[in-house]
């Protein structure tokens, strides 16, 4: 690898784990987003989120939690510290790699 | 099992970029959306009972109406308060089943405060112009508090989803077309007309998981 070559985070770096990403780190960092609001906005079936949230849980980027509410059981994910660190580092790396200004 | 990380799920920068963008979009009108199929399936009831008693008072109570002129503006405020508490409500519970937290929280105020600017001006704008004071016309107090109500859903929906940009269309035209040409039963029509357009717009929310 060559001096200066920006390398993206491979386990965010991914088409549906950066949708993923995108939407629990846009939220305030106390927010806590339901698994079929995360499924109905990006518009992916049970088992591609869940296979995605595996990874992302795995990485320690996200972290799930079931409760009830209203009486019927419900996932509720978020970002970790950690995750939003990563995707903060991340999203750096990518403006850097298409040298993208905001001046 | 299929790997997640196919060749077909790789992306390039610029993909990256343009990902991170429309996903910022879609998760804030979705947010914003929150509960809108079955609000806009409460508002076309409510639509079609103002229609339906108006058509009713007119009919069958004449001399009521013209006694009391005005009536339409209790009646619809009769109306519009529960909708507005109703769809509050709504719309509190399907944000909660959403989302917990600020983002949501917030995302909640300003869809209240939008529909709540719309409905005021809707009651707001006839006063203004002169429309509750006298030589009353029922239909085009309703007809100007509707097209109001109908601007709110195409900005709206120029906002968040076309589909409810087409709803408020939908709404304009089950109103004036009937206004203009049903004579005696348009409150009817109209009714019926606009339970339709929500109808067809509820159940294609429901199909396409819009909402």
């Amino acid at each position: 690898m060559s001096e200066g070559t920006i390398v993206l985070n491979e386990t965010i770096h991914q088409s549906t784990r950066l949708r993923i990403m995108t939407l629990l780190v846009s939220r305030s960092e106390s927010d806590r987003v339901a698994y079929p609001f995360i499924q109905r906005t990006l518009d992916l079936t049970g088992g591609n989120l869940t296979i995605h949230l595996r990874k992302l849980v795995d990485a320690g980027y996200v972290s799930t939690a079931k409760e009830f509410v209203d009486s019927k059981p419900r996932t509720w994910v978020e970002a970790t510290p950690e995750g939003r660190r990563a995707f903060g580092e991340y999203l750096g790396n990518l403006e850097r790699a298409l040298d993208v200004t905001f001046r | 099992m299929r790997n997640p990380d196919s060749e077909e799920q790789r992306i390039t920068e610029e993909q990256g970029w343009a990902s991170i963008y429309a996903t910022l979009d879609r998760s804030r009108s979705s947010m914003y959306m929150a509960g809108w199929s079955s609000i806009m399936l409460l508002w076309g009831a409510i639509v079609a009972v103002g229609y339906v008693s108006m058509y009713a008072v007119g009919t069958w109570a004449p001399d009521f109406a013209a006694e009391y002129p005005w009536y339409p503006g209790p009646l619809w405020l009769g109306l519009g308060v529960p909708g507005m508490i109703g769809s509050s409500i709504i719309g509190h519970r399907a944000g909660k089943r959403n989302a917990s937290g600020p983002s949501a929280t917030a995302a909640g105020l300003r869809v209240f405060g939008f529909w709540m600017a719309v409905v005021a001006a809707a009651f707001v704008i006839p006063a203004a112009s002169g429309l509750w004071t006298s030589d009353l016309d029922p239909v085009g107090i309703a007809g100007t508090g509707v097209g109001i109500i109908a601007l709110g859903y195409v900005l709206f929906g120029i906002l968040h989803h076309p589909a409810i940009a087409l709803v408020g269309v939908g709404i304009a035209v089950a109103f004036y077309l009937p206004a203009h040409f049903a004579g005696d039963v348009a409150p009817v029509l109209s009714a019926a007309l606009i339970v339709a357009v929500v109808a067809v717009a509820w159940a294609w929310t429901r199909k396409s998981a819009v909402a």
